[in-house]
């Protein structure tokens, strides 16, 4: 896995979940990557409030950074994010991209 | 590393008009035609031509094959770069593609990079009528299939999500083989991460910090080597990113004449992918160029998410958080290469440490003018260039080191 920044995920589950998810990409799983990466994007929101509490547009950018590629995350005035699946099945690049996605923002937000 | 030139084709609307003068398209494609023509003898390596659709004053660029053809009649030496050709079937049947980048490639005698995207603009994804949600997975499948057209014979056909078509021999077939280097815009970190796995190379449209550059260069090698399934038949294990040019004999020479275009290009780009304004352009009616001229000049770094102000809400100072709205907020600042030619190399020297392949420059922006990109264009290529062409020998046994033990068939350029 070093070709991946799993590795530097500090909080162990969500490191666990991670790598899981990478285990899924190659396997070929790529809805499992994506369920994965939604998961831990949710679970980043959460324990990080601050990073919606200012509302708004910076609030709202970070419900759309979220890749909108067949599953995305909506908000209902100040409720927690949920997933919303618009299909469940995905090619490689969105894997790819939902994972990569999740990483870079749990290393980038210190978890 | 190597340099090369993008091009958006830009025309901004006259400050006091509501349309183009009429030969102002006619002169613009002229001008760019001179300015590859010139890059191609001082040594410039590439051109990258986009193609975009409807996005006037930002990219009157909407059939790169015909003016990258004409290019290739007025030049020996310089590949001609599709950066990018739009994929999804909507835009382009894959079968269409595979035709025009074949023939393109012959009459060249094989200088053709293939570069694809899918765009993610609202006027083009709706002028087209292609949903934002499948456009990547819609990209993937025409590229994938594209490719096979260009290698096989005959197409054996394809009942796919997007697109099918009988078993036909797709012809002519690309001069090079078994095909161009193949390339895919990425304008986010991930799309790079995508591109190493399915072997293309990564056209970075992010305006890349040079340490940034450095570990995503380290990052798309590694998966190249452990974790590529390639798309093609052979891989092109290259990684480019993008930064303004003007260079010029003093740094406020350079600012007057680079700045504004620069930012201009900023404006326009976020207007066009920001959901509040893009989706709400008012096709033949707008004027972008005059918004941009009526808005202070602190406030227009809002509508990329810069100053506080403005749909991006950010602190001054402070670079937003979302990658794309960073690149933009990154693409309006003095840009990495606007100023002398010592300033410039400084700025190149560190990508270079970075084992960066190629420099894409945006010399045409805005409402620069044809003569000062001629100059730039000259003074750099006189300058700077020479010296990093020099070292490139070195660059690539550095690369050959990090493609050891990589078993597939390789064509690249760099």
């Amino acid at each position: 896995m070093a070709a991946t920044n799993v590795e530097k995920i500090k909080d162990a589950e969500l490191r666990e979940t991670m790598a899981t998810a990478h285990k899924a990409l190659k396997e070929g799983d790529y809805l499992g990557v994506v369920r994965r990466s939604g998961d831990v994007y949710l679970e980043l929101l959460e324990r990080k409030p601050e990073l919606l509490a200012e509302g708004g547009i910076p609030a709202m950018m970070r419900i759309r950074m979220f890749p909108r590629l067949g599953a995305r995350l909506e908000r209902e005035g100040e409720e927690a994010p949920t997933l919303v699946w618009d299909r469940e099945t995905f090619g490689f690049s969105e894997a790819v991209t939902y994972f990569e996605f999740a990483v870079d923002q749990l290393v980038g937000e210190g978890l | 590393m190597k340099f090369g030139l993008f091009y958006e084709h830009q025309l901004p609307k006259p400050y006091d008009g509501d349309q183009w003068d009429p030969d102002a398209e006619h002169k613009l494609l002229k001008d760019a035609l001179d300015q590859v023509e010139l890059a191609d003898q001082l040594g410039f390596d590439y051109i990258f031509e986009v193609e975009h659709h409807f996005l006037e004053e930002y990219a009157h660029s909407s059939a790169p094959e015909i003016f990258l053809a004409a290019a290739s009649q007025r030049t020996k030496n310089i590949r001609l770069g599709h950066g990018i050709a739009l994929m999804p079937p909507r835009y382009n049947h894959p079968a269409r593609v595979a035709e025009r980048i074949s023939t393109l490639d012959l009459i060249s005698d094989g200088r053709v990079e293939f570069g694809t995207g899918e765009s993610a603009s609202e006027m083009e994804l709706g002028g087209f009528g292609v949903p934002r949600e499948e456009k990547k997975l819609q990209w993937e499948e025409a590229t994938r299939q594209c490719v096979r057209m260009m290698t096989e014979t005959p197409y054996p056909g394809y009942e796919g999500a997007y697109f099918g078509m009988p078993e036909r021999n797709v012809i002519p077939k690309p001069l090079q083989k078994p095909h161009p280097p193949l390339w895919v815009a990425s304008s986010r970190r991930e799309t790079t991460m995508v591109a190493a796995r399915l072997g293309m190379g990564s056209l970075g449209f992010a305006f890349e910090k040079p340490e940034e550059a450095a570990e995503r260069v380290q990052q798309y090698f590694e998966l190249v080597r452990e974790e590529c399934t390639p798309i093609g038949v052979a891989i092109n294990p290259s990684l480019a990113v993008l930064s303004s040019l003007m260079c010029c004999d003093s740094d406020e020479e350079a600012m007057a004449k680079g700045v504004e275009g620069t930012q201009f290009f900023s404006y326009s780009l976020a207007y066009y992918y920001n959901p509040f304004t893009g989706a709400k352009h008012p096709p033949g009616k707008g004027h972008i160029y005059k918004k941009f001229k009526d808005t202070p000049e602190d406030e227009r770094m809002g509508m990329f998410g810069g100053r506080g102000r403005g749909f991006g809400g950010f602190k001054p100072d402070e670079e937003p958080e979302d990658e794309v709205q960073r690149a933009l907020w990154r693409a309006a600042q003095r840009g990495g290469c606007i100023g002398t030619p010592d300033f410039i190399r400084e700025t190149l020297l560190k990508y270079e440490a970075a084992h960066l392949d190629t420099m894409i420059f945006v010399a045409q922006s805005g409402t620069r003018k044809h003569e000062d990109i001629m100059e730039s264009l000259e003074k750099f290529g006189k300058q700077v260039l020479p010296e990093f062409k020099e070292r490139h020998k070195e660059h690539q046994k550095w690369r050959d080191g990090q493609l050891a033990g990589v078993d597939f068939e390789i064509n690249s350029s760099i």
